[in-house]
């Protein structure tokens, strides 16, 4: 956006420029070697450029096994490749292929029994007793710098995810483990607390293992900050090759990783802000992979690719509504929130399928609760109330909010029904979904005022309980411990923005955590999610529809839903559709 | 009034001049009388699901966005915003350069020097990234404010032309006469010097409008500005650019309508400019 | 001349000085604050957002965090960036250069194309031809620069695919060679340098096209004509010169908006250069990141306009007395 008005006294009009009173005449002065010449040759660069688009010159395509460069493109660039303090879901996947846990989830994401395990770092493992956890680590097991993988690294690790001053947010999962010990060079044991059935989880899932030879010199407090976190050094299927910041990162396969070298040769992230332009790239074929494609028409783009195709996987995702059922800064009681029926009224008005469809089209869902469809506890029966906006308004009326007839808004005793809706200006889908949710209130006489926040403010206003209600969202891990932190009332001070306080379902969650199989805990978590929407305590609006896209001539592709790229190493490209990047 | 029917010939003279002034009062109009013209309430969703993203048609003559929103409408009253706060901001812009630089064309020589360096200094400021800035920061500023920020940050050039004007006039016989007959400095601006200054303002704050009506929509793009639901064209171009390849009309019909808004401001200050300026070559 | 280049400097230095202490002042005044947010809502213990804003000197009053600020950059360091853990040079080096390689493009491209435009009107001056340039001049000096730039991304990336359509450069080491990753780049900098280039190159053409019916006008074209020389010579050698000012101030005074005001165009076309940078640091928080481009827009502003004013005066040595 150019200014036409410049310092020095022209002023531009549509016949050129004219002259201010603080300004000057010109007149001539002289010879000066024309800017033709620089003008043809510039034009002529151009036209070279142009020309040249020709695609790059095809190499003979090698025929082994092995080969092939997967090109993921992704919003945003990573922050730091230190698996505890990374925050970015870019950090979280390219980490995820340079470093290893001691044992990975399988697809079906059992997170309870030890059977949904399988060996990584550590080649076995046994419960020594109720509080005790012993893993055996597999002696191949190399960092890419050489140095075997020891005890001592697993240790160490835990102590890094732990300490206070690395704050790394997985910390708080860890509280169970009470300390890891070293038996001898391959064996380390973890002490618990208590016994719970999620032990081998807590104990693999949460932290990556580090290497201690690299790191344990360095202050914890600048862990974080240190070139490390730049230069990973992992024991993973693949080793950090380059980070150009802004643009993208490369990893390469470790020909000599202990469980098999990687049927692919590289991967590599592309920065790409824009999605649509993602969409475009992946189509134009600038791209192999894109994550999620929440839009119903991309989805259908890709759809009729024909050299793409759509891998749909369990979401792992929900966005809700949360409403504060004490006062702003958690005091007292909400003249809104606080009356139980006015927000099951509010639930009921909400069209929910409408807008997940509007939004995403025909493979959105619906949340039954705070869980999403990649986690174990996720079941059709789960009680919810359904979309009643004749109920919502007899409800309403019932609790003495009147419509007036001038505008159709309800109120109550002079005050209107009328409340603001924070969200964060981050997030596009909750943007539009909080658009059609008002229209949908504002036909039941509600007055739901949208406040878009950027992020950082949105999460201290949520952390301060100042509104009314917020619109947030979560990726769930894969085990269903997490919703503890957000509707129970010990999570009343952290996560549990809302301050719903409910003994029944905190007694349900409760026991639900301690059953020792799937089948006992099923239906205790029913019960306990349904006592949640009986109670409304938040409005569960959409799960986004996870579908990636991939080209076609990638092989072997499975997607854990919690980490799409978790089975990465066993993707492959075979020989004869290798394109010419794939070298 | 002679002078004005002149100037008025002069201005009529230029057929490109009277089509922008003719495009302002069309697009005048139709932002005033958005509630009339509209086919439909911007805001309204009739189906968000089967509705959405539908082509021109007789209902919806410019389609409809990915909420089934008549674009049409949205377009007129996305009108009242991006006119409204362009021609505010303008206004307030060429109020406060015209009074700084009567105030430095008229002081003592210091206060001259140190209201022009400052104007330097300021002119110097790189304005977007200080806009992007202060409305990123304080997020949901109200129109008020985005006019404010607008007029505060574009007033410099104008206070330089005006001053220029100013201490010109200063020397006139005129203002001379006014002086020796003891009239007062309130007077002396009030009845001498703003009618003199009066068409140089109106130019400026004319090219103003175009030049300010893009960047606020270039704020809105980034999410920035006019908050939704509520449509402006900035804003509409940023909820259609992810359709499009699909759907490019959501995006395309805003842009257009600024690049004819703009143009037609611009027409309409050069005719305002060359009207008054007689010394113009062709 | 000498006394001319040291106000100049002096000027740049006090607008430079302006610009850093408004953007502190409003960063840290503004609500909000960094280190608050975890990944997706994650929560974030107070007690680790005080530490972290004890380490990074946040809780200091504001007058000596000014200070230590002032300090800290007379001995060139720019601090460290909160949410991308590194120091905040290493972010600007590698968005810097890209900024920089899309705005010189665009300027050089705009010089080009609004000098030509210019002088291809000036010499049909009046006739229709004058005029249908004239229109797509104006059609493309009032057109916003991130729509021009959709509609392009549009045409030339998505309907013609001729062009790519996204980032700086292809995945990373696709080509080899050094002259096949130049090309690389060249091409993902066509569009958006065009973008840039036709609006900015609008608006330099239409000032240069008076200057150019002026320059032609005078005395000595009518002598020069008249001593037989060819026209192009006239034209190019002769009226060039003395019309070149205003295109140069404009060019030089378009320089600020090629850089701040590219965010936009780099937003669309996903080009990592300070936009992106600034932008991403604005919502996060990022303090000395936000201080940091303030720093560098003032620089770059301030030399945009010394090299307006030098150029003007080095084309048209009367201005040089002044």
């Amino acid at each position: 956006m150019t200014s036409p008005l410049s310092a020095s006294g022209y002023r531009l009009t549509a016949s050129g420029y004219r002259l201010t009173a603080s300004g000057y005449r010109l007149t001539a002065s002289g010879y000066r070697p024309t800017a033709i010449g620089y003008r043809l040759s510039a034009l002529t660069a151009l036209a070279i450029f142009l020309a040249s688009c020709a695609p790059p010159d095809a190499r003979q395509a090698s025929v082994s096994p092995t080969g092939g460069t997967l090109v993921i493109l992704t919003a945003g660039d990573a922050d730091v490749l230190f698996p505890p303090a990374g925050s970015v879901t870019t950090s979280a996947d390219v980490a995820g292929l340079i470093f290893s846990r001691l044992a990975e989830l399988t697809n079906d994401l059992n997170t309870v029994d030890d059977a949904g395990f399988r060996p990584s770092l550590a080649r076995s493992w046994e419960h020594a007793d109720s509080t005790t956890l012993v893993f055996h680590l597999d002696p191949r097991a190399r960092w890419h710098d050489g140095v075997s993988v020891h005890a001592a690294d697993v240790a160490f690790s835990f102590g890094v995810y732990r300490d206070t001053l690395v704050a790394s947010r997985f910390g708080p999962n860890l509280a169970a483990i009470d300390s890891v010990t070293v038996r001898d060079s391959l064996t380390v044991v973890y002490h618990f607390a208590r016994w719970y059935p999620e032990q081998l989880y807590d104990a693999t899932y949460h932290t990556k293992v580090l290497p201690k030879h690299l790191l344990d010199t360095i202050p914890p407090a600048r862990l974080a900050n240190a070139a490390f976190g730049r230069a990973p050094v992992g024991s993973g299927p693949f080793r950090f090759v380059r980070w150009d910041a802004g643009t993208g990162i490369e990893v390469a396969a470790d020909t000599s990783y202990f469980l098999g070298r990687p049927k692919l040769d590289r991967v590599v992230w592309r920065v790409v802000p824009d999605f649509g332009a993602a969409v475009s790239a992946l189509l134009a074929g600038e791209g192999d992979a894109l994550a999620v494609i929440p839009q119903a028409e991309l989805r259908d783009r890709v759809r009729a690719a024909p050299d793409l195709r759509l891998v749909p996987y369990a979401s792992n995702g929900v966005a809700y509504v949360a409403f504060n059922l004490k006062g702003r800064g958690g005091r007292g009681v909400h003249p809104i929130f606080g009356d139980r029926d006015v927000r099951r009224a509010i639930a009921m008005g909400v069209n929910r399928t409408a807008i997940v469809r509007s939004l995403f089209g025909a493979e959105g869902e619906v949340p039954v609760g705070p869980t999403a469809r990649a986690q174990w506890i996720w079941s059709d029966s789960i009680r919810q109330l359904r979309y009643d906006p004749a109920e919502a308004r007899r409800l309403l009326d019932a609790r003495g909010w009147l419509t007036r007839s001038s505008d159709g808004l309800r109120e109550k005793r002079g005050v209107p029904l009328r409340f603001t809706l924070l969200l964060p200006t981050t997030s596009r889908a909750r943007q539009d979904a909080a658009v059609l949710v008002q229209a949908q209130l504002r036909a039941i006489g509600v007055d739901a005022r949208l406040e878009p926040l950027e992020f950082a403010l949105f999460e201290q206003r949520s952390a301060q309980k100042a509104f009314d209600a917020v619109f947030q969202s979560r990726t769930f891990d894969a085990s269903p411990v997490g919703i503890l932190q957000l509707f129970g009332s010990a999570g009343v001070r952290q996560s549990n923005y809302g301050s719903y306080e409910s003994p029944i379902f905190d007694s349900l969650a409760a026991r639900a955590i301690a059953a020792p199989t799937r089948a006992a805990a099923r239906p205790l978590w029913r019960d306990a999610l349904g006592t949640l929407n009986d109670d409304a305590a938040a409005v569960f609006l959409f799960s986004p529809p996870f579908s990636a896209a991939f080209q076609r001539r990638f092989a072997g592709v499975s997607i854990r839903p919690d980490e799409w790229l978790a089975t990465v190493a066993e993707w492959s490209v075979p020989a004869q559709a290798r394109l010419p990047r794939d070298r | 009034m002679s002078r004005l029917r002149g100037l008025w010939a002069r201005f009529r003279a230029r057929r490109v001049a009277v089509v922008g002034l003719v495009v302002v009062v069309l697009l005048a109009v139709a932002a005033l009388g958005a509630p009339l013209f509209a086919p439909a309430d911007p805001l309204a969703q009739p189906d968000p699901v089967a509705l959405q993203n539908r082509p021109p048609s007789p209902e919806h003559p410019l389609g409809t966005d990915r909420f089934s929103r008549d674009v049409m409408s949205r377009l007129l009253y996305g009108a009242r915003v991006s006119l409204g706060i362009g021609a505010a901001a303008a206004l307030l812009a060429a109020v406060i350069g015209a009074g700084v630089g009567i105030a430095a064309g008229l002081g003592s020589p210091l206060v001259d020097q140190l209201l022009m360096r400052g104007v330097d200094v300021a002119l110097a400021l790189p304005r977007v990234f200080l806009l992007l800035l202060v409305l990123a920061l304080w997020e949901g500023a109200p129109a008020g404010v985005v006019i404010v920020l607008l007029a505060v940050t574009g007033w410099f050039p104008t206070s330089r032309v005006v001053r220029a004007l100013v201490r010109r006039l200063r020397e006139a016989e005129f203002v001379q006469a006014a002086r020796a007959l003891g009239t007062g400095r309130w007077g002396l601006v009030r009845r001498h010097l703003l009618p003199h200054l009066a068409p140089t303002v109106i130019v400026a704050a004319t090219l103003d409008v175009g030049n300010i009506i893009l960047l606020e929509s270039g704020l809105s793009y980034l999410g920035l500005g006019v908050r939704p639901p509520a449509p402006s064209w900035g804003n509409m171009i940023l909820d259609g650019k992810d359709q499009l390849f699909g759907t490019p009309w959501v995006a395309a019909a805003p842009g257009l309508a600024l690049l004819v808004t703009v143009v037609a401001f611009n027409l309409l200050g050069d005719g305002l400019q060359d009207a008054l300026d007689p010394r113009r070559e062709r | 001349m000498l006394t001319y280049l040291v106000r100049r400097l002096a000027l740049a230095a006090v607008t430079t000085a302006t610009v850093v202490s408004l953007t502190f002042a409003l960063v840290h005044l503004a609500p909000g604050a960094p280190f608050l947010a975890g990944a997706e809502g994650r929560f974030v213990p107070p007690e680790t957002v005080a530490r972290q804003r004890r380490s990074f000197g946040l809780d200091q009053p504001l007058g000596t965090q000014f200070v230590r600020y002032w300090a800290n950059l007379a001995r060139g360091d720019l601090g460290e960036s909160f949410s991308r853990r590194r120091p905040v040079a290493d972010v600007l080096g590698y968005a810097l250069p890209n900024t920089l390689l899309l705005g010189g493009a665009a300027l050089v491209l705009s010089l080009v194309f609004g000098i030509g435009l210019g002088i291809a009107q000036a010499t049909r001056a009046g006739t229709w031809a004058d005029t249908t340039l004239g229109a797509l001049s104006l059609a493309l000096y009032s057109v916003p620069s991130f729509w021009l730039a959709l509609m392009l991304l549009l045409v030339f990336g998505e309907w013609l695919r001729w062009l790519p359509l996204t980032g700086m450069s292809a995945a990373i080491g696709a080509p080899a060679t050094w002259a096949g990753r130049t090309l690389d780049v060249l091409r993902h900098l066509v569009l958006p340098a065009l973008t840039l280039a036709l609006v900015n190159g609008a608006a330099i053409a239409r000032f240069h096209r008076t200057a150019m019916i002026e320059a032609l006008g005078a005395d000595f074209i009518r002598a020069a004509r008249g001593r037989g020389l060819h026209e192009g010579r006239v034209v190019l050698r002769h009226a060039l010169r003395s019309a070149l000012a205003p295109a140069i101030t404009l060019a030089g005074l378009s320089v600020p908006a090629l850089l701040t005001g590219s965010v936009l165009v780099e937003s669309v076309f996903g080009w990592p250069g300070m936009g992106r940078v600034a932008y991403e640091a604005i919502f996060s928080r990022d303090y000395n990141v936000i201080t940091a481009v303030a720093v560098v827009a003032g620089v770059l502003v301030a030399l945009g306009n010394l090299l307006a004013d030098v150029g003007v005066a080095w084309a048209d040595p009367r201005v040089r007395r002044t």
